[in-house]
């Protein structure tokens, strides 16, 4: 089995020091929690305090349900 | 993917290999390690050492989780999961990882309730939908995952979610990296660094392998240019006689790291005197358990767990791989009696562990090779 953010025979979150860009779709603030979705239309529940405040739109790294960075888009160089 | 298919591409592919060749200087041979899995898997899977000229060898390194964690531990885990009333949480690799007798999902095959999560988010959601029941998530990663699992405890203790608890094996990076420096097995030229680790711990944990060491080290995204990238940056130090820490993942990684996740380990966490890690045995302060505030959280004080230390099976030569010192098709047991179906090591457990990677994707190539 392979989710978007989980295990399976391609990769695992915790062994390939997995991120997976996400953009927030829904800000519950009071619980320090966004709705947001990946790349193949999947929606997930991420904890967002390590980049707090967020807003929808925002792209977002996400890792074992949890943000841990802003994306900041860029070309290669 | 925007920003991820540029990272991709052929051409600019090829035209950082054509940099790499002519960075290198002939007759000299550079032995770089890749110290994290996923960037393990990226060179297998795209075949970014194809595109290296011959006298640049990738060494992999210990930046598996799931690989580096001791039978003994997996043994506690199938303890706490063999309790009555525990339902047992974690992530899908570790369920394959063989303990001395047997691995989580054969515990699961004889009854033990074993579930798979995404996050631990996950874990503390099936806590809360089974209070009658005592939740135990099985806590593996390098800084990467450690700040999810400390967000997780404290939301546990904020929502007075109470069945719930952490058997924790979060370990850290900087420790092993030293050990591997140490090891007289082993002469390195320069380090890929770890990405998302990075992301959380900054650039200047590294700083110690230039200053003390020499050696520079580049932290590096994930795709396969990212990688190539990282690699003439590592020759472009070498070739100009200095070392320092660089970063080419700067889309991604700042170098100070990101403070808060810093702080929640701190307050969550503490650093274990030692850890054993599979085939580097112990090392010190390199693994993480629960804080005193937090030991009302901590399963291996709610439960009994046998805590036994087993050595690692005479065939397997996992510590060996893991130390770089051979690759995975030297090992005498590699694709024969160890496979991903039924891995005897766990580097054959994870497709990021150097094993399974180079099983599924490198050894069609030196197949080809050999034929």
């Amino acid at each position: 089995m392979t989710g978007a953010d989980g295990c399976g025979p391609d990769h695992c979150i915790t062994c390939g020091d997995d991120g997976v860009p996400m953009t927030v779709v829904a800000v519950d603030p009071e619980r320090g929690l966004a709705l947001c979705g990946d790349g193949d239309g999947e929606r997930h529940s991420v904890e967002t305090a390590l980049v707090d405040p967020v807003a929808a739109g925002d792209r977002l790294l996400v890792h074992a349900g949890t943000a841990i960075a802003a994306l900041v888009e860029e070309p290669p160089r | 993917m925007r920003f991820v298919d540029e990272f991709r591409d052929a051409e600019l592919g090829r035209a950082v290999a054509a940099e790499i060749l002519s960075l290198i200087e002939p007759g000299r041979h550079y032995k770089l390690m890749e110290v994290c899995g996923g960037h393990t898997h990226s060179i297998y899977k795209y075949g970014v050492d194809d595109l290296l000229p011959a006298n640049v060898e990738l060494v992999h390194g210990p930046g598996c989780p799931v690989c580096v964690i001791p039978m003994g531990r997996v043994d506690d885990g199938i303890a706490l999961a063999r309790t009555d009333g525990v339902i047992f949480t974690c992530f899908g690799d570790m369920m394959r990882v063989p303990g001395s007798e047997g691995s989580l999902l054969e515990a699961k095959a004889a009854g033990a309730d074993v579930r798979m999560v995404y996050s631990p988010l996950d874990a503390l959601r099936i806590a809360k939908q089974n209070p009658d029941r005592e939740v135990v998530f099985f806590a593996i990663g390098f800084e990467t995952t450690a700040p999810s699992t400390a967000l997780t405890l404290k939301r546990a203790r904020a929502e007075g979610v109470t069945n719930f608890s952490c058997m924790c094996n979060h370990v850290t990076i900087v420790p092993p990296v030293r050990a591997l420096l140490e090891s007289p097995d082993l002469r390195l030229d320069g380090f890929i660094g770890p990405g998302h680790v990075s992301t959380i711990v900054g650039g200047r944990p590294f700083e110690f392998i230039p200053a003390d060491y020499g050696k520079p080290l580049v932290i590096a995204g994930f795709e396969p240019l990212d990688i190539l990238q990282a690699i003439a940056m590592i020759l472009r130090q070498l070739e100009a006689g200095r070392c320092g820490v660089e970063n080419q993942y700067t889309r991604v990684v700042p170098y100070e790291g990101n403070l808060r996740a810093l702080e929640v380990m701190a307050e969550v966490f503490e650093l274990r005197p030692h850890f054993e890690w599979r085939g580097l045995g112990f090392i010190s302060h390199s693994g993480l358990q629960l804080s005193e505030a937090y030991a009302d959280l901590d399963a291996e004080r709610r439960f009994q767990v046998p805590g036994v230390r087993v050595a690692d099976p005479k065939a397997c030569q996992c510590g060996e791989v893991l130390k770089g010192v051979i690759k995975p098709w030297e090992c005498k047991v590699f694709g024969t009696a160890c496979t991903p179906e039924r891995p005897i090591g766990t580097c054959m457990v994870s497709s990021e562990g150097a094993c399974a990677a180079y099983y599924n994707f490198g050894r069609f190539a030196r197949e080809r090779e050999v034929v």
